[in-house]
């Protein structure tokens, strides 16, 4: 199959308009074939429109609210090359100077853009020379685990009908978007909140809560089994319910098998 | 409310005081250096390894060693022919203490280890006096003999107890020196602390850039902010007072950038009672309370957040409360930087009336409330 070369794909995440549209601009000079498919103004929106979008290249702003560029790009997982973008040499920086990720400065400035956008190239070019997913992972894992996180989300309030039913997090099996509201699915039956499931995954318990889909996100001790269709399609039978939920592509890497 | 709190002092300890040698000042005399002489302090090991890990220098050694080597020769002179060679082995005797102790005492130049010292030399000299007893029957070569030794015993100690008050000034000096170092140095990080955050200039002027290049006229607006918030911030550090009107003008001048920047994320509301515009307080303090809100309260905040600055008469008190309302402190959490460099200042310049406190608000979101007693 000799598909034409594509037009290499963007993200790119900062929360003020201004940084994030001067860097826009600056691509547009350095790299003007590049196709940016979305822009984010948190990490929230950052991770969800890499869900969606699937860009070659993510352009991240470190601090970020909802979840900072490190979160993101430790979700990422290496699926797409990560560039992160920041106002300050920070130690978050320094870290990368062994070039397994590139990192630019803000004000960006053209001549240090029109190097990390060679890079990306070359690499792009040969993904032989692909950086140490794993290292860089641990790396990643390292830096998030630093950042202070507010405590996670205990209680959930959803509105049904006049009374405002209290659901904790722990006994909730699993969430699904559904189109603008996102659907609570726990033990006494299953209620409608407004917070969008982006939103609610950055302040969920990532140990318990497993997002296995752009639009789910499950808690992972009501799993029952992980089951693998043709064509590379999965899903999660759960324990006691005749549902199953998908895993999408991107996910099946959590249900490996030993 | 571990967080917040009542105002405490500082935590750090401070360089620790440096205790004068109470024999050599005038006004009191400590009687107990008479039976008891040499320094009171006894350094730890941490404080000699610091100011104390050198042996003594090739100059000291080499005059010692002078000085003592021309006594010898004029103790030889003194005593009678007969006895030269017992006079040179107790005097050689006398030396290897010296040596021994002096090195002994290099490394504890205090007073406990001198007295030790002292009674093993005393010790010595009666050992050797019955030594003479058992083996010498002349009585005037024996009372010649004791005297040398005792003589030499003597001087020996004296020039140790010197050697010690000299070494332990020596080691408080370069102490008294570091630390006074490590003020300058702690004060120097302390301002550079205070001065302009990197991330707060480098993405204004990442925002400055791109409107200036599109031609957005929110350029004008947020250069003009940044401008006068600098110029509001520069002359700040050099003073230990300035009127709260001041301190709100930047503190208004930096909401303005983040307004421009963070747009519509970002709402604020002042309310100052007017009687406060004179009220003097530590420059900056409002400032860094207003930041951390912005920081910690706003811009982790998905759809952004509100923050409400109020100054209110309070009996005789004037009363700043900063309020935001983002996650609010997490529980158990510290003092950054700024905080804890705040709260110092404010308390210099404010007395222990002047309070700090940070906690959660009733409704949700940090309450910064900054109380102190009203300025005449």
């Amino acid at each position: 199959m000799n598909a034409p070369p594509a037009a290499p794909t963007a993200v790119i995440a900062d929360d003020e308009e201004g940084p994030r549209e001067q860097l826009r601009a600056a691509l547009r000079q350095a790299w003007p074939e590049l196709q940016v498919l979305a822009v984010a103004g948190n990490g929230v929106d950052a991770w969800d429109a890499f869900l969606e979008h699937e860009p070659e290249v993510c352009f991240l702003d470190i601090r970020m609210p909802g979840l900072s560029g490190i979160e993101v790009a430790r979700r990422i997982a290496g699926r797409a090359q990560v560039v992160f973008v920041s106002a300050y040499d920070d130690q978050a920086l320094a870290a990368f100077d062994a070039g397994a990720v590139d990192y630019v400065l803000k004000p960006v400035r053209a001549q240090r853009l029109a190097q990390a956008v060679q890079r990306l190239r070359s690499r792009a070019a040969a993904p032989t020379e692909s950086v140490d997913t794993a290292a860089l992972q641990t790396l990643l894992a390292q830096m998030a685990g630093q950042l202070q996180r507010p405590a996670p989300l205990a209680v959930l309030q959803a509105g049904v009908g006049r009374e405002v039913r209290l659901i904790r997090t722990q006994d909730v099996i699993y969430f699904e978007s559904d189109s603008r509201y996102t659907r609570v699915v726990h033990a006494d039956g299953d209620a409608l909140i407004r917070t969008p499931l982006k939103e609610l995954l950055a302040a969920l318990d990532e140990q318990l809560f497993w997002q296995v889909h752009r639009s789910v996100i499950v808690n992972h001790r009501h799993i029952s089994a992980a089951v693998r269709v043709d064509e590379g399609q999965m899903h999660l039978t759960l324990r006691g319910r005749s549902e199953t939920l998908p895993v999408s592509r991107h996910f099946q890497g959590l249900f490996k098998g030993q | 409310m571990r967080h917040g709190g009542l105002f405490a002092a500082p935590a750090r300890p401070g360089p620790p005081a440096v205790p004068r040698l109470r024999a050599m000042t005038v006004k009191s005399i400590d009687w107990s250096q008479l039976w008891y002489p040499g320094p009171k302090r006894a350094f730890t090991a941490d404080e000699m390894a610091r100011a104390g890990g050198d042996g003594p220098s090739t100059t000291l050694v080499a005059i010692a060693s002078i000085n003592v080597a021309l006594m010898f020769v004029m103790a030889l002179q003194a005593a009678p022919r007969a006895l030269t060679a017992q006079v040179t082995g107790l005097l050689a005797l006398v030396v290897l203490m010296g040596v021994a102790a002096g090195r002994f005492l290099w490394w504890r130049p205090w007073r406990r280890p001198l007295m030790w010292v002292s009674l093993a030399c005393s010790l010595a000299v009666v050992l050797v006096a019955l030594v003479l007893r058992w083996r010498l029957d002349d009585r005037e070569e024996r009372l010649a003999l004791h005297f040398v030794m005792t003589i030499g015993a003597f001087v020996l100690l004296l020039l140790l107890w010197f050697m010690v008050v000299w070494r332990a000034q020596q080691i408080e000096a370069r102490l008294a020196q570091q630390a006074e170092r490590d003020r300058a140095i702690e004060m120097a990080r302390r301002l550079a602390a205070a001065q302009v955050e990197p991330h707060f200039l480098f993405n204004t002027l990442a925002s400055l850039q791109h409107w200036v290049q599109t031609q957005d006229p929110r350029a004008a607006t947020l250069l003009e902010a940044l401008t006068g918030y600098l110029r509001a911030t520069l002359p700040m550090f050099s003073r230990a007072l300035q009127p709260a009107a001041d301190e709100l003008h930047a503190v208004r001048l930096y909401l303005q950038v983040m307004q421009a920047r963070l747009g519509d994320r970002l709402a604020w509301q002042e309310d100052v009672d007017p009687a406060l515009l004179a009220q003097t307080l530590p420059p900056g303090l409002l400032l860094t309370l207003v930041e951390n809100a912005i920081e910690h309260g706003i811009s982790p905040q998905l759809s952004g957040g509100r923050l409400l600055l109020r100054g209110l008469v309070l009996g005789g008190d004037a009363v700043f409360e900063v309020q935001d309302n983002g996650p609010g402190p997490a529980p158990g959490s510290r003092d950054g930087v700024g905080l804890t460099n705040s709260r110092e200042r404010l308390a210099l310049s404010c007395g222990p009336k002047a309070r700090l406190d940070i906690g959660v608000h009733p409704e949700g979101g940090c309450l910064a409330r900054l109380q102190l007693p009203r300025s005449s």
